[in-house]
């Protein structure tokens, strides 16, 4: 049977500093494939390289234990001596090779549980060893799978509710106000690069005006060109907030330049529409007092990095329930990989029947054609097919069990029972002859020779 | 001038059918804010059911002859039947878990009182202009009823925002932005108010009709309620208004206008004219 494994390095077991060693780009990926499944005793490969982890998942060749080979191939080729990261990579396999790449997929391995990139990386390594022709069947199978348990842990829990970064939060924030951001400006304050951040993601959220200002024009105008905005003079901040719908801050000012009398006029000016303030400078840009004013929100770093912790800590709780999940996907799944056993003595069983039952099925054609047959002599050829077919299938196992050593009769017959669910009559008589079907009943009505020609 | 008669019939199967689910709505509905988020689909079928039933109800009320618009207990069973349906068409865009759970037992208690009640007496002379007056103050402080309880939701939420509750209800159930909420208030005041209107000067000019006294606190309340969503209507186009002050005026409106109810109400039950 052929077993999954998984080499690699992740978060978990080693700084950045040491992943970084082991990291593929893009372009090496399908040479490193191609090479462990040629040198290697590894049957199918995949290999995922992100900023987190660097893995390899596999199927080894029957009989062999690969993950030795592919940690030491890993440092190698990576330029790095003999034992360099062999504390700091891990192997799985069989059926712990199975949960992890299941809970990989699922991001419950992820620095972020829950984050959604780690399902496309896993699809951009799945289709370059694909190209690469490194994936097989069983890791093909695997890998399906996974992305099928992802979604599974994404749509019945909530491990990935919830903004788990500081720009996502304050789009959240916004959208909790207007709802949809269509339509909605956003005015950048400052040009740090958090704002940048935040500012692009409420763009990419269907805000429609980035308006940018800063004390240096010269600043603004290149941030604005960064992010697809417009820059604006400093002195008109004023208006500029009146305008505004979403304004995020993050100036180096000493001193609160959001203040109370200015977001006085402000909210009169604009008609007490909401206003929503994300200040993500430290000091903060924004007086707090800001927030008591009619329709203005006001958010600081430490708001939204509250939002972050509360959402990370349900996702904690969801990846239990998510754990179970995968638990029992694992489980699906080596059980189907178990059957792939006995697949090619199924396979087999089948082609042999199929054969004999095609030989002499077109044997009987052939007899139906020579002559019209009259609807009893059609029965009658049909019975003879029949029970030629069923005595030609069981005359192979008949004899074995008959010809068996006497230590193994008994087994063997044991087997067939359960095979074919039969129920031999206590007190049979041992030995006593076999009921073989007839095959030729009033045979020279039909096509006499023809008929002993294709029973014997 | 009036004379006393049976104003009622027992309450019907449906009645008794609206009542479980309310009761089973409001218990899903509290399931799904403390997160049994899959059980949304089957709170939001129990209050169509009950809906249905409440509307059962009503309709076998109707065959008897004991119509919505014929007494303010009648009336208020129809306007809890409203606010569930209103409750159900804004529940189709936006997710109001908190404000269902908070709504379903208004409604359950609406209903119960306008069914189980004392009965009372009430003038039998009701006119077709005093069922008219009757059906468009129910139907115009119904519209009042779903605007308050949009504003109600719109305070509680941009409470929890404003004071970065992160960790209450308010902030983790779903629910809808407040600029939605605060628009669809406002439009359902703008419907709601024109037919309050029509339904005020009915009255103006059915009561005296039946030799009413004109002087009353109810009446008084009545014109209260009218001041504050047309005074609102006026703050909100010529100043602005909007958000937390709008909602407050709001829901004072709609105060006025339960006092109203609850005087016609008790004055019914305890059998004054």
């Amino acid at each position: 049977m052929s077993e999954l494994f998984v080499v690699g390095i992740s978060w978990r077991t080693a700084p950045v500093a040491v992943r970084e060693k082991l990291a593929f780009r893009d372009e090496e990926l399908a040479g490193a494939l191609q090479t462990m499944t040629r040198d290697l005793p590894v049957a199918e490969a995949l290999l995922v390289s992100t900023c987190n982890r660097v893995e390899v998942y596999g199927v080894g060749r029957p009989g062999s234990d690969p993950t030795g080979p592919v940690r030491a191939f890993l440092a190698h080729n990576r330029g790095l001596p003999d034992g360099a990261v062999a504390d700091v990579l891990y192997d799985r396999r069989g059926p712990d090779a199975i949960r992890h790449v299941f809970s990989v997929a699922s991001a419950l391995d992820s620095l972020v549980l829950g984050e959604a990139q780690i399902l496309g990386q896993l699809k951009d390594a799945y289709s370059v060893a694909g190209e690469a022709g490194t994936s097989g069947p069983v890791l093909g199978r695997c890998l399906e799978r996974a992305f099928g348990v992802a979604k599974r842990v994404r749509t019945e829990t909530a491990i990935a509710r919830g903004a788990a970064n500081v720009s996502t939060v304050a789009v959240d924030l916004a959208k909790r106000v207007f709802g949809d951001l269509e339509g909605k400006s956003v005015l950048v304050v400052g040009a740090g690069k958090m704002s940048t951040l935040a500012a692009r993601h409420l763009y990419t959220s269907g805000a429609t005006h980035i308006v940018v200002t800063n004390r240096s024009p010269e600043k603004a105008e290149r941030l604005a060109a960064e992010i697809d905005g417009i820059a604006k003079p400093w002195e008109d901040l004023e208006r500029l907030l009146a305008e505004a719908d979403v304004v995020i801050s993050s100036t180096g000012a000493r001193q609160p330049i959001l203040t109370k009398p200015l977001f006085k006029r402000v909210t009169k000016a604009r008609r007490w529409r909401q206003l929503v303030v994300i200040d993500i400078a430290v000091p903060r840009d924004a007086e707090p007092a800001i927030s008591e004013l009619d329709g203005v929100y006001v958010f600081d770093i430490d708001d939204l990095e509250k939002v972050v912790a509360a959402n990370l800590a349900e996702r904690a709780k969801a990846a239990e329930h998510a754990g179970k999940i995968v638990e029992h996907e694992a489980g699906q799944f080596e059980h189907w990989l178990r059957s792939q056993g006995v697949v090619p003595t199924i396979r087999a069983l089948r082609e042999k029947f199929a054969k004999v039952a095609d030989t002499e099925l077109q044997k009987t054609l052939d007899v139906l054609a020579r002559k019209e047959h009259t609807p009893a002599q059609q029965r009658e050829v049909v019975q003879r097919l029949v029970n030629l077919v069923v005595n030609k299938l069981l005359h192979q196992p008949t004899a074995a069990l008959r010809e068996a050593p006497p230590d193994e009769a008994a087994l063997r017959a044991e087997v067939l029972c359960q095979l074919f669910d039969l129920q031999p009559e206590r007190g049979e008589r041992e030995g006593s002859a076999p009921v073989e079907l007839p095959v030729a009943p009033g045979a020279g009505q039909i096509d006499e020779s023809r008929a002993r020609k294709v029973a014997t | 001038m009036s004379s006393a008669r049976a104003l009622s019939v027992a309450p019907s199967p449906a009645f008794w059918v609206a009542v479980v689910m309310y009761t089973a709505a409001t218990a899903a509905l509290l399931f799904v804010l403390v997160g049994h988020t899959k059980l949304r689909p089957l709170a939001v079928g129990l209050v169509a059911v009950a809906f249905v039933a409440h509307g059962a109800d009503i309709g076998w009320r109707g065959v008897q002859h004991v119509h919505p618009a014929q007494s303010v207990r009648e009336a208020i069973g129809f306007l809890a039947f409203i606010i569930t349906g209103g409750y159900l068409a804004v529940n189709m865009r936006y997710r109001l878990t908190l404000g269902g759970a908070a709504v379903m037992p208004v409604a359950l208690v609406l209903l119960v009182v306008a069914r189980l009640s004392p009965t009372g007496s009430a003038p039998d002379d009701l006119t077709t202009l005093g069922r008219i007056h009757i059906s468009l103050a129910t139907v115009g402080v119904a519209v009042f009823a779903l605007a308050s309880v949009l504003s109600m939701i719109y305070l509680v939420e941009e409470r929890a925002l404003r004071r970065k509750r992160f960790d209450t209800l308010a902030f983790k159930a779903e629910g809808a932005p407040l600029e939605a909420l605060d628009r669809l208030s406002l439009r359902l005041i703008w419907v709601g108010l024109p037919i309050f209107t029509v339904s005020l000067v009915l009255g103006a000019v059915w009561v005296p009709e039946i030799g009413e006294a004109i002087f009353r606190p109810e009446y008084a309340l009545a014109a209260l309620t009218w001041l504050f969503f047309a005074g609102l209507l006026v703050m909100r186009q010529v100043y602005g208004w909007r958000g937390r002050r709008a909602a407050r005026l709001t829901l004072a409106g709609f105060g006025a206008a339960l006092l109203v109810l609850t005087i016609y109400l008790v004055r019914r039950m305890v059998g004054m004219p």
